[in-house]
């Protein structure tokens, strides 16, 4: 799987030239899947369906949304459905995967001792601190957005920072990368690995299997093995490789906007992060990091974001290159204070105050930003094509390969989308 | 928080919540107004079991301390009712009813029950025909300010309680409905101000009748569904 390096400037083409009939082999298992597993109903077809929740239901002020099998079900608040509980659910199959009428035939609660455990750490930021801090701590470091209030979710789209307290690759990162650097002063690198990789897989089971998560899990778990086996690493070969393993595990991610915006975003960063970081020198740290993320991301992800909402937040570059530097510091100290939850709630305190001037910081500018209508200037009404060219725009900072990449990423994520 | 009530009274570090309205919007209003480090709400009191008024108290349940809670004791079958009674119960607060005590002081604060009567329990076992009548009533007086709560109370009862006097504001029963407001209780407590407790509703309230009572009576009317929330400062 990994392979010599050759000269050519591009990792991943290089990697198709060299591997082609492995990708080969790839994308057929992956559409193999994609029709084997495709669902035998159709819409108006009563359906029962039953299983494990395994992504966090969203509630709303007069419902609860449910993901199952593919299928997403609007229930009453209670009882409430958690992450990990298991329901029977029937309905009607309605259009764009909803389940009509749904009624709730069977729920049971998990009684999985990580699924218990996340709801403590959860039911201890609610009982420490008021909204919308607690439910941004919890979202940060758990991807838990079940509960956060409306108005400040709407406040978080407006702005273009809902990526923040959704599941989110980042976390990933920084627990396998505090894990493995806490690690090896205690035991030898390889003993390190392990445990790095049982921590990622660990925090991703506790944080919910989302799309981003699991591919950061996936792509971590690559890095951190060939760094245990002494073999080269590729990021490029981990991202698509990540992306070939979800999509044959779970063919239904193919259409899943959090899957392509996962990958999308990640493609993103590792082609123009750097680039972009070297333009805005002037800027002091550490917003510029946070604005060279965020820019670097909104090159692939601002189009898919249009088509999939009618809008864009122009300002939103500048408002997550002003809260992106909180987002580590609220992950590690927030994950201290669940840590020390679980021996004893009053452990928790310091940490969880150590954390609200930061939520505070971050609820702030969300609010200032969001209250002032210059984040969306009115729908812009641009046809996709215009889309097109926007990267070959920047054609200083990308090279006319990599606009290609973008375009044909754009072009996919369209395909897909429609 | 639309259509339902609740009510923060501070006084001070100390909190009563009356009622937590039909959603958990009432966490975002306990998390406005009470310092962050606070978590504990001295007094919840719970008007009657309908879902307008304790939806939001579960998640009041979830995340504060409760210290005591004041009710009618009277019970809701829906399975929502249930994870409130499961979360009470797991709080271990103290839990009052009007028939047992009719005073309660709360640093400055002094509340007056008034309604539901321990007759009226004993006479009226069925509520099939729901919990408005069973609402509890009470003048909550701060200094020379007196407050009347009125729940969801219906004119047939409103009649039949004691014990009103002049007070300074009214909270007007049942939203605004036509069947809450009387010309009788208005003339019983003359306020000068009430507050209508309200949202987008499928019933018309506030009803006109009740405006043009309130308007001709000289009250002036604050309103939650044209104001959001209201602040009263006494001090």
């Amino acid at each position: 799987m990994f392979m010599t390096e050759t000269k050519t400037s591009f990792p991943f083409i290089r990697s198709i030239r060299n591997n082609f009939f492995f990708w080969l082999f790839i994308i057929f298992l992956i559409l193999f899947r994609f029709y084997q597993t495709r669902p035998s109903y159709h819409i108006g077809d009563r359906v029962r369906i039953s299983g494990v929740v395994r992504s966090e239901p969203i509630r709303y002020d007069t419902a609860q949304s449910v993901k199952l099998a593919g299928l997403k079900a609007y229930l009453p608040h209670y009882p409430e459905i958690n992450y990990g509980d298991f329901i029977v659910i029937e309905g009607a199959v309605g259009e764009k995967g909803k389940l009509l009428k749904p009624i709730l035939i069977n729920h049971q609660s998990s009684t999985n001792f990580l699924y218990q455990t996340r709801n403590q750490i959860i039911n201890e930021y609610r009982q420490t601190l008021p909204e919308p801090h607690s439910s941004l701590i919890a979202g940060v470091v758990l991807g838990a957005k079940s509960s956060i209030p409306e108005d400040f979710w709407q406040a978080l789209k407006k702005t273009g920072t809902a990526h923040v307290v959704v599941a989110s690759g980042m976390n990933v990162t920084l627990v396998a990368g505090f894990l493995m650097n806490f690690l090896v002063t205690i035991i030898n690198r390889k003993k390190a690995v392990i445990f790095a990789l049982l921590g990622i897989w660990l925090y991703t089971t506790l944080s919910g299997f989302d799309a981003p998560l699991v591919r950061a899990a996936i792509m971590g778990s690559i890095a951190f093995s060939a760094q245990g086996l002494g073999k080269l690493y590729s990021a490029w070969r981990a991202l698509f490789l990540s992306a070939a393993l979800m999509l044959i595990i779970i063919p239904t991610w193919l259409t899943d906007l959090g899957f392509i915006l996962s990958f999308v975003a990640t493609a993103s960063l590792m082609l123009f992060e750097s680039k972009v970081n070297r333009l805005i020198p002037f800027i002091p740290n550490p917003f510029r990091e946070g604005l060279a993320t965020s820019l670097a991301a909104q090159i692939g992800v601002a189009p898919i974001l249009y088509l999939t909402f009618g809008q864009l937040s122009i300002l939103s570059p500048l408002i997550n290159g002003l809260l992106l530097w909180t987002i580590p510091l609220i992950t590690i100290i927030g994950g201290m204070g669940a840590i020390a939850s679980l021996i004893h709630p009053i452990l928790s305190l310091p940490f969880i105050y150590a954390v609200y001037p930061l939520t505070s910081w971050f609820i702030f500018v969300v609010n200032l930003f969001s209250s002032c209508n210059l984040t969306q200037p009115g729908k812009l009404l641009l046809p996709f094509w215009l889309f097109m060219p926007f990267s070959s725009g920047l054609s200083p900072l990308i090279p006319p390969h990599r606009t290609m990449l973008s375009s044909l990423l754009v072009m996919w994520v369209r395909v897909t989308l429609s | 928080m639309g259509q339902g009530d609740a009510f923060l009274i501070i006084d001070g570090s100390a909190q009563i919540l009356i009622d937590g309205g039909p959603n958990n919007e009432v966490i975002n209003c306990l998390s406005r107004y009470m310092p962050f480090w606070d978590r504990k709400l001295e007094l919840v009191i719970l008007t009657h079991p309908e879902a307008d008024h304790f939806t939001g108290l579960i998640d009041v349940f979830k995340r504060y301390h409760v210290e005591t809670l004041l009710g009618n004791g009277l019970k809701n079958s829906t399975k929502s009712y249930q994870v409130l009674e499961d979360l009470i119960r797991a709080e271990g607060s103290q839990t009052l009813f009007p028939k047992e005590v009719n005073h309660l002081r709360l640093g400055l604060i002094y509340l007056d029950l008034l309604w539901p009567t321990s007759d009226y329990l004993s006479t009226h076992p069925d509520v099939s025909k729901g919990y408005n009548n069973f609402s509890v009533i009470f003048t909550l007086k701060r200094g020379d300010f007196t407050a009347l709560f009125t729940g969801d109370i219906l004119p047939d009862v409103s009649s039949q309680i004691k014990g009103l006097t002049d007070v300074d504001l009214i909270k007007i029963p049942h939203h605004g409905s036509k069947n809450g407001l009387t010309q009788e209780l208005l003339n019983a407590t003359t306020p000068e101000r009430a507050i209508i407790s309200v949202g987008k509703n499928q019933w018309g309230h506030p009803h006109q009748e009740v405006l043009k009572m309130l308007e001709s009576a000289g009250v002036k009317i604050l309103r939650t569904d044209l104001e959001g929330d209201i602040i009263l400062d006494l001090d």
